[in-house]
């Protein structure tokens, strides 16, 4: 009892005092939402929650934007190429599993960024599954509200399904843009007043070397535009592919080969897009 | 109008029963900058602070026949506090009500004016950005509104701005001036040729960390046409008055400046979106108020926007 006292005062403390990117030490409370799903997904594992040296998530404790909020997973050495599966838990959100990711074996992920809709003051979770059968968690309070209810941004610049490549220059990591509005279902059109039906990135391969690296399952907690970015501590080789289905069962594609890497560092393109 | 005297009559008994509840007029400063110019200068103070329905800077300018009222100010408390401001300096009656822009500080207090009902002026993009906020408005700053809280008080134009308009007021006229998207995608500036005062919405901040509601681009791109402009003084949206707009405009520039380059190399990069936020522009914090509202915001959108760019 006292234990949970001092923590939920920890909290309460780090909200308001804290730094505004807040990296998770300690469990938040459980709500209901997360007690149904540790039932379904997790029923007998212990999850291990302080090693922050093993993974650790990075969230704003207070988030500039609701509706695009970024999320960062950190995986330290000793988790490199144990790492199998991760999902990101919102508990708030109307659809609290945001993306499960599955790891190709001995995939070396360290650090996967992505950016999420946010409902109300909530905790983010997540849960990594290694090879070896160990659980871990991390979580995190993001204060927002209205995230999966904000208007569509206007589409100024691009079309349905693109996707930029912009890799570090050290190639270790790659940042994915994809134009997709990504609509949760909970937007209204404000000419017409009706609301916008849901329209999501529901899948996402990403393979390099023609090899998959990981894949997504994502659903309507993704921000509009989603982004993935993907790290590690080896150079990611080109070909670097990603393949997109949405819930429209539509389906995009494009490959970076590597030439644009100077030209990306350097800000002269942004990376290279195609759609099928 | 029975009606609209008994209303009258609980509201000046009110302070006498309410005793917490100031009479918001008590404390509206008010300042002449030229002869029929007045401005009332709203406080640097977050969005979700005490007092931030007054954090504006709002006014009045009065012609022989006409009062051109520029911003209501951020609630129905404020409105009215400027509208009985303007009674107290004079009886000539209020032609029109403009809006510089969307933004909640700028458009709340528009209701107040309703009676009699004067012609509200904006921005040709000002319905539609109105339109997609109303909601936003009803839901986060209700408690601004009379209650109960409806559509009905946030009030969109009747006349609207598509590159210039002229205001007669009676011996001095008015040049509004709608701009592309910078602050907003509503921007509009007003220029009263007599006193060669240049009100410049949210275009300009002083002191207060300017927010990017539109394209940080196209806002630069505004600053270099406004720095060019001959005026006697600029009232900006918020901040004191400046007697030199190019001057004024200088630090507004640096830090957009610093925000779209900083941006552009981290997207180059490949950086993420918090590492933006962290690395940005920071060494323009120590020179801006209310920095931590606003900064991570700023990053946030012109990451996203010039992703696609």
């Amino acid at each position: 009892m006292h234990t949970r006292l001092l923590k939920r005062l920890c909290w309460s403390l780090l909200a308001c005092c804290g730094p505004s990117f807040a990296v998770s030490d300690a469990q938040t409370p459980a709500s209901g939402a997360w007690e149904y799903l540790q039932r379904q997904f997790y029923p007998d594992a212990t999850l291990g929650l302080l090693d922050d040296n093993y993974m650790s998530l990075e969230a704003p404790a207070n988030t500039p934007d609701p509706s695009a909020t970024p999320l960062t997973l950190h995986f330290g050495a000793a988790a490199l190429g144990h790492i199998r599966q991760i999902r990101v838990i919102i508990d708030n959100n109307p659809s609290p599993v945001a993306a499960t990711f599955n790891v190709a074996a001995g995939a070396r992920v360290a650090e996967i960024g992505l950016r999420v809709r946010i409902d109300r003051y909530t905790s983010v979770r997540a849960i990594a599954e290694t090879g070896e059968g160990r659980f871990e968690m991390r979580s995190t309070w993001v204060n927002a509200s209205g995230g999966c209810s904000a208007p569509p941004g206007p589409m100024t610049a691009g079309t349905l399904g693109e996707i930029r490549f912009r890799p570090s220059p050290d190639s270790h990591s790659m940042l994915i843009s994809v134009r997709h509005p990504n609509n949760s279902g909970f937007q209204i059109d404000a000419r017409s007043g009706e609301p916008i039906p849901a329209h999501y990135v529901s899948h996402i391969r990403f393979s390099v070397a023609g090899q998959t690296l990981l894949e997504a399952d994502t659903g309507i907690s993704l921000s509009e535009n989603p982004t993935l970015r993907i790290a590690s501590d080896r150079p990611l080789v080109a070909p670097i592919t990603v393949d997109m289905v949405d819930s429209n069962d539509a389906h995009f594609n494009a490959s970076w080969s590597g030439a644009l890497a100077e030209s990306a560092a350097s800000g002269a393109a942004p990376g290279a897009g195609g759609t099928r | 109008m029975r009606c609209g005297r008994a209303l009258l009559a609980i509201a000046a008994a009110a302070p006498l029963h309410a005793g917490a509840i100031p009479p918001a007029e008590a404390q509206f400063a008010l300042q002449q900058l030229a002869p029929g110019v007045f401005v009332h200068l709203g406080q640097q103070l977050a969005l979700d602070a005490p007092g931030h329905d007054d954090i504006a800077n709002i006014g009045f300018i009065v012609g022989q026949r006409c009062v051109a009222v520029i911003d209501s100010g951020g609630s129905m408390r404020i409105g009215r506090a400027l509208h009985a401001a303007i009674r107290r300096r004079t009886p000539v009656p209020i032609c029109y009500v403009i809006n510089t822009h969307v933004h909640v500080d700028h458009v709340l207090g528009n209701a107040a004016f309703l009676q009699p009902r004067p012609k509200f002026v904006g921005h040709a993009a000002l319905p539609a950005a109105l339109a997609r906020s109303r909601e936003f408005f009803l839901q986060h700053y209700a408690d601004d509104l009379d209650q109960p809280p409806g559509a009905a008080q946030i009030i969109a134009p009747d006349i609207t701005v598509g590159e210039r308009l002229e205001l007669d007021l009676g011996g001095r006229r008015l040049r509004l001036q709608a701009w592309p998207t910078a602050h907003t995608d509503c921007d509009l500036t007003v220029f009263d040729d007599r006193s060669g005062s240049l009100w410049t919405g949210d275009l300009l901040f002083r002191d207060r960390l300017p927010a990017v509601d539109g394209s940080v681009g196209g806002w630069l791109g505004v600053i270099d046409q406004l720095a060019g402009l001959h005026v006697a003084r600029a009232i900006p949206g918020h901040g004191p008055v400046a007697a030199d707009l190019a001057a004024a405009l200088q630090p507004q520039r640096r830090y957009l400046r610093a925000l779209l380059d900083g941006v552009r190399g981290e997207l180059a990069r490949g950086e993420s979106m918090q590492h933006a936020i962290a690395h940005v522009a920071i060494s323009e914090m120590p020179n801006w108020l209310l920095w931590d509202d606003t900064h991570a915001r700023n990053v946030t959108r012109v990451y996203q926007q010039l992703e696609w760019e």
